[in-house]
């Protein structure tokens, strides 16, 4: 089954992981090669499992346009992890930087896993008739192509700041450092619920960790999620030294940063809001209507508008400008799981 | 200046600042993201239910006095979101007109040559020293203009500069983008003024004039609407639905309105019709049986030929050339076996429809269930009744609207992403070239992209390095 390749792609995935870890420590460019053959070799494999899927959906939906497997939860967050390893290796091509490839691994491995996680109906499904449209693709594909930009540029964006604040008793070291420790620690506890779950299509989040039953566990968790966040801001000035050791120079950050929003600012226009609107024109008999998915994609739309504002009108530079597309991420990604996940709307076939 | 004129100013300073834009995408985006937490609907229960599941019934009811106050209930269409939006325009008009003129003004006006010491604060600069002398001047120009440049040259006494720049026109596209703004929103508000969206409950084989607006009122249409015909096709072992389709006709004034020479439309979602600027849509579907719902069937006689029979609920009816009555004494939309193996009602949704019939022949009385998707329950004693349909029984939810705004909406989409794409791909270009004796140096003004732009200057150096020596 094309779920289980993409399995196999995640494992790759994190195994790219602490090989990258070993290239930033040993600077052994062999290393850092076999780093990139893995995510290289991950991203083949997602990529036969994609077809692989697609080719699933096109016998039971015989048309080209409607089968690509972007209809659902799964298939979307597959379809976004894959846009952004593919992303990463061309910036790693075209700028010959390996920089932030651990970073990429853990969100692409988190993603992924996720998938195994959140006990998602990952089985080929029928298309609901709402879906039935060519503007399916456009709009799915190209909206998630922008997630992927954005989230390229928020790895970058938060790496800069860590970077860039020597300073431990400033904000910006407090914000990037806990968000570097939560981020450790959700990777961590999916691990620990993968491995304790007994059926995988029970496995529930944090179900080992935050919210454990047994109350004494719980609240270890929870400090060792505190515990994480103090560590990571403990030791982030070890981290901006190996950076800084790695000539990982904050004018690289930023750029990337302001190259992912850049591309992925209009993308996501054309794409989410406009096609959108267009495909809700034809299919729901308004072109806006300010169902929680459409109200969401417009304030991120508006975040991300800020960036562009700060940064050229303004002439906000370097941490300033790194903050907002932290912050345009985190909305990026209420707009794609927390609205399916919390509220609900229209777009419900996000859902799980 | 006078005190009026220096208020004027101060107004149209607020309106023209960035920072009002700025403040205005927080607090819209704000107000925004609090109406996809409290419902949308106006019934105070509905309020009152949803904060009461975190608080006390009672606090629940001030804090609804306080979101009917605010509107926060209707926010997207409240007073306060409104104004936030009109602001946004007036800030993106004022804007615009405080900041287009200078700009075209500085594309006709005539290049200056820069005073070095502004050059050299630029952010990326980089240096090339030639040892033998050469015609350095036409070599940079030669290799500018092949890359596309335009070029200004001027003869300074501390060096000579060399000023290129390229889509330097794509800064207008900025303004293309706001534009396109503000037809979207002009869009809107014809819509909100002009236009209507209503929905309407069409059961199989009766018709209708008027909509159901969303705030409950009627809405007549100026012509009837008739369904002759609904269908679903669910996946098979499935509830859930492939497709679903009604079959429109529209009188207007008796007569019947053809569309491609054909009385009959067929709608689909994702494929509505459209007659007048009003539009169909298929919107949903459900079960109502009628009085005159018409259970239809096939039966096929000894030598296998098929005859059409049909009868109302309850009704006698004769299988041609037999003298047993048959009538219809139950139907289920979706029959189902339960565990221990009775008979039970899945849905209301015509998943798997079925009759239970009664034959009456010469006293004896025998029932029997017909499945409408299981051929081998249409065989009977009295020969092969096939069960087509239970015509008049579902209705088709139809979303009707009018909208003479969306060719505006349209138009304002295509030329935001145009604006955008040009602004935001196609950035201008700006190099400053001074060249002295042996030493050539480049400079950038701008920060954004840099190791991108020192990327190229470096492509542009080694070039013009293999053309010297």
């Amino acid at each position: 089954m094309s779920y289980q390749i993409i399995s196999i792609a995640g494992l790759f995935y994190i195994l790219a992981m602490p090989i990258y870890i070993i290239y930033m420590l040993s600077k052994n460019n062999k290393v850092g090669y076999l780093a990139s053959t893995t995510l290289l070799l991950g991203a083949s494999i997602h990529i036969y499992g994609f077809v692989r899927r697609f080719l699933e959906m096109y016998a039971i939906n015989h048309s080209v346009m409607r089968s690509i497997p972007i209809t659902n939860l799964y298939e979307s967050l597959v379809f976004f992890v894959l846009s952004l390893v593919i992303g990463y290796l061309f910036i790693e091509w075209k700028y010959r930087k390996k920089s932030f490839g651990v970073f990429i691994s853990i969100i692409a491995g988190i993603g992924i896993g996720l998938t195994e996680l959140l006990g998602m109906a990952r089985e080929v499904q029928p298309l609901v008739p709402a879906l039935k449209s060519n503007w399916l693709l456009a709009h799915v594909t190209l909206s998630f192509i922008a997630y992927a930009a954005f989230a390229i540029s928020f790895i970058t964006a938060l790496l800069h700041i860590i970077v860039s604040s020597e300073n431990k008793k400033s904000f910006k070291y407090y914000f990037s450092t806990a968000l570097l420790g939560v981020m450790l620690f959700v990777f961590i506890s999916m691990i620990i619920d993968i491995i304790t779950a007994g059926n995988p299509k029970s496995v529930k989040m944090f179900h080992s960790t935050l919210g454990n039953s047994s109350l004494s566990i719980a609240i270890l968790s929870w400090l060792s999620l505190l515990g994480f966040i103090f560590i990571s801001y403990k030791f982030s000035d070890k981290l901006v030294k190996i950076l800084k050791d790695f000539r990982i120079d904050d004018n690289f950050l930023e750029d990337i940063t302001y190259k992912g929003i850049a591309f992925g600012f209009p993308i996501f226009t054309i794409g989410g809001l406009v096609f959108g609107a267009i495909w809700a024109d034809q299919a729901w008999g308004r072109y806006w209507g300010w169902d929680p998915k459409e109200t969401w994609s417009l304030i991120t739309w508006f975040v991300y508008a800020f960036y562009l504002h700060a940064k050229f009108i303004r002439g906000w530079q370097a941490n300033k400008t790194s903050m907002i597309a932290v912050v345009g991420f985190i909305v990026t990604l209420f707009t794609y799981l927390g609205v399916n996940l919390f509220l609900s709307g229209l777009h419900s076939y996000g859902s799980m | 200046m006078s005190k009026f004129e220096k208020l004027n100013e101060k107004v149209w300073d607020f309106f023209s600042s960035v920072d009002l834009a700025v403040s205005l995408f927080i607090v819209i985006s704000i107000g925004a993201a609090v109406g996809t937490i409290i419902p949308q609907q106006p019934e105070p229960e509905i309020t009152v239910r949803f904060f009461s599941k975190i608080m006390s019934e009672e606090n629940a009811i001030k804090i609804y006095e306080v979101i009917n106050l605010l509107d926060l209930n209707n926010l997207y269409h409240s007073w306060w979101f409104t104004f936030l939006l009109f602001m946004f325009a007036l800030n993106l008009i004022v804007c615009s007109l405080d900041r287009l003129p200078v700009l075209i003004k500085s594309f006709k006006s005539q290049p200056q040559p820069l005073p070095i010491s502004i050059i050299e604060k630029m952010p990326i600069k980089r240096e090339i020293k030639f040892n033998e002398k050469s015609d350095f001047k036409n070599k940079v120009i030669d290799l500018l203009k092949k890359k596309g440049f335009q070029t200004d040259i001027f003869h300074t006494s501390e060096a000579l500069q060399i000023q290129a720049k390229k889509w330097i026109k794509t800064r207008l596209a900025i303004y293309v983008t706001h534009l396109s703004i503000l037809i979207i929103l002009a869009g809107a508000l014809i819509g909100t003024f002009w236009g209507f969206r209503g929905h309407m409950n069409i059961v199989e084989g009766t018709g209708t004039d008027f909509a159901i607006s969303d705030d409950g009122k009627a809405i007549p249409l100026g012509f009837k609407v008739f369904c002759d015909r609904f269908e679903v096709d669910y996946y098979e072992n499935s509830a859930v639905p492939k497709a679903y389709r009604s079959y429109l006709r529209i009188i207007e004034n008796e007569n019947p309105v053809k569309f491609n020479g054909k009385e009959t439309v067929l709608i689909e979602v994702n494929h509505p019709l459209s007659y007048k600027g009003i539009t169909f849509y298929q919107a949903s579907y459900g079960f109502q049986p009628q009085e005159n719902a018409e259970f239809r069937f096939t039966y096929f006689d000894k030598n296998g030929k098929p005859v059409p029979l049909k009868a109302k609920f309850e009704e006698k009816f004769k299988l041609p050339g037999q003298t047993v009555s048959v009538s219809v004494i139950d139907f289920s939309p979706a029959l189902g076996i339960d565990e221990q193996g009775r008979l039970f009602n899945m849905t209301t949704d015509m998943i798997n429809p079925a009759v239970l019939l009664l034959f009456e022949d010469k006293g004896k009385r025998e029932n029997q269930w017909i499945l409408k998707k299981i051929p081998e329950t249409w065989e009977t004693p009295y020969g092969r009744i096939r069960f087509d349909e239970l015509w008049g029984a579902q209705y088709t939810g139809i979303q009707v609207r009018k909208d003479p705004g969306v060719p505006l909406i349209y138009a304002g989409s295509i030329l935001m992403c145009i604006g955008l794409f040009v602004s935001l791909f196609l950035r201008p270009i700006n190099y400053f070239v001074t060249i002295k004796n042996n030493t050539i140096c480049f400079y950038a003004p701008s920060s954004k992209g840099k190791v991108m732009t020192e990327k190229k200057l470096e492509e542009i150096i080694s070039e013009l390095k293999g053309e010297v020596s």
